[in-house]
């Protein structure tokens, strides 16, 4: 009974394994073929990576970081959840406003929000707080695919239960409650699960360029890295940011959105 | 998708003083304008009796379903006014449009929660739909778990959960195979001498027409009119294949037949 169990997140985990595996040998073949900078920097493996890590940890520094750009990402994300929802469903519901901002919207979503990152450092990096430029970025990075998500989620409703809802009786706050916000709950996860992706990046282009008066994050780490050209620092850097990315995927959104699924018979199991 | 949500007003036939649940007059629905106008239905007159199960017959494209929904309120009319003894008629659909989110609890409970009816009543009311439908063991299943004729169940325990004396039918079993059809036929007819109420049905299926209804009403195509009228005087409990029901079947199709040809001409 036990062991069937372990046997079948095994043969799940397998092909991850697997994955993983042969990133990690493609990745050490070319240090073993003697990859290295212009400048002649050998370049680190993943074995250094990794203890470039561990270093970091013992000296106090990624643990810290890795607090700070997460409390950041947080903050910055649901600041651009609020904004983008209330954007999303004004726009959806009001034809106006759709052909007013519909279609800026969708360019906003398609500008990489870095570009937002030298003007937040003019204008709102003040006194030592540079966190307010920081959240800027990532709610430009992230509202416009929350707002268009908002959007095309309602846009996707069937006609058919409309129908239905008009031929029970129901109106105003009983049709959104009873209604549109069930039936576009799937699409809404679809885009806050987005929105993370752009929320994440944007801080990264962030950290890296506006530095970290109020406390280094990774972003800071990877520059620091660069700067005193220690390369498994920078390697070590990218692998949190990426291990993070992955991690709130997998624990968050992932596992919301295949509940969502399986229960309405969309997920093929 | 923008859906305006507006309300016509309703005529509504006094329930004390006439016998009629609906009354159509003149009724006239033009889809487009100018010359790429289309008339749906042009001057449809008719009136179904309190507690009378009406078939409204009619090949496709005749602008039965739009009769229909005119009748539940969700079409607007280019002329002509309809009035209904209740001020919202229960409707079911092709598709059983039950929503995929909630349980077939959930969904048969749903007008009860629209109505803010209180819980404990709501348990009762459902728990009694659902053994009618016979849906009973699967009330904590999601729609997409149910075959096609348990989908159709579920919806029709939901129409019936709106107490409306009134149930518009477009086209319900026309997605479902010939055996499960059958059943739904005779639970429908179970139900409806059970809740004693009134019924129009729309289908294109002749015998599907003859099996239930009290009446009838042969519709004719582009533009849509009402065409012959035939009460159906066999008793029942009938079946698909008695002489009776396959004589009058016979019978309705060459008048169909008719209609269809001479529109080919």
């Amino acid at each position: 009974m036990r062991t069937a169990r372990l046997r079948r997140i095994g043969r799940a985990l397998m092909p991850r394994v697997l994955a993983v595996a042969i990133l990690v040998g493609a990745w050490q073949f070319l240090v073993v073929i003697g990859v290295q900078s212009p400048g002649g920097v050998p370049l680190p493996g993943p074995g250094d990576a990794v203890g470039a890590m561990a270093d970091l940890t013992r000296q106090g520094l990624l643990l810290p970081a890795l607090g700070n750009t997460l409390s950041r990402a947080a903050t910055g994300y649901v600041l651009a959840l609020v904004i983008g929802t209330v954007i999303g469903a004004a726009v959806a519901r009001v034809p106006v406003l759709r052909s007013a901002v519909g279609s800026l919207l969708a360019g906003l979503q398609t500008l990489p929000s870095v570009v937002w990152v030298p003007i937040a450092a003019l204008f709102l990096v003040a006194d030592g707080h540079d966190e307010n430029a920081m959240y800027f970025v990532v709610i430009m990075g992230a509202f416009p695919s929350i707002a268009m998500g908002v959007m095309s989620s309602y846009d996707n409703i069937p006609p058919l239960t409309f129908r239905v809802a008009r031929s029970l009786g129901a109106r105003g706050p009983q049709l959104y409650r009873h209604f549109i916000f069930s039936a576009a709950l799937p699409g809404y996860v679809a885009a806050m699960k987005q929105a993370w992706a752009f929320s994440w990046r944007s801080l990264m282009a962030a950290e890296l360029i506006i530095g970290s008066l109020t406390g280094a994050g990774l972003g800071t780490l990877l520059d620091n890295g660069r700067s005193l050209g220690y390369l498994p620092e920078m390697f070590a850097a990218v692998l949190t940011i990426l291990l993070v990315g992955i991690a709130v995927d997998d624990i968050l959104f992932s596992p919301l959105e295949r509940a969502l699924l399986r229960r309405r018979g969309l997920l093929v199991a | 998708m923008s859906v305006a949500f507006r309300s016509r007003p309703r005529l509504l036939i006094d329930e004390a003083a006439d016998e009629v649940a609906v009354r159509l007059e003149g009724v006239t629905k033009v889809y487009g304008r100018g010359r790429a106008a289309v008339t749906a239905l042009d001057n449809v007159s008719l009136e179904v009796v309190r507690g009378e199960f009406v078939c409204i017959l009619g090949a496709s494209g005749c602008g039965k379903s739009t009769l229909l929904s005119s009748i539940a309120g969700l079409d607007r009319l280019s002329g002509g006014q309809i009035e209904t003894s209740v001020a919202r008629p229960a409707l079911m659909f092709q598709e059983a449009g039950l929503l995929p989110w909630l349980t077939v609890r959930r969904n048969v409970e749903l007008p009860l929660r629209l109505r803010h009816i209180p819980e404990s009543e709501r348990r009762v009311t459902v728990n009694r739909l659902l053994a009618m439908v016979n849906l009973i063991d699967f009330a904590e299943s999601r729609p997409h778990e149910l075959s096609g004729g348990m989908r159709q169940r579920a919806a029709l325990a939901r129409a019936l959960a709106q107490d409306s004396q009134l149930l518009l039918m477009d086209e319900p079993f026309a997605a479902l195979d010939a055996i499960t059809r059958d059943t739904l036929h005779d639970d429908l007819t179970r139900i409806w001498v059970e809740c004693s109420n009134t019924i129009v049905f729309v289908t294109h299926n002749v015998r599907e027409a003859v099996r239930l209804a009290d009446r009838v009403v042969l519709m004719t195509s582009r533009p849509g009119r009402v065409g012959r009228i035939w009460e159906v005087d066999i008793p029942r409990p009938r079946t698909l294949d008695s002489a009776e029901v396959a004589a009058l079947a016979t019978e309705i199709t060459s008048q169909l037949r008719l209609e269809v040809s001479s529109e080919d001409r």
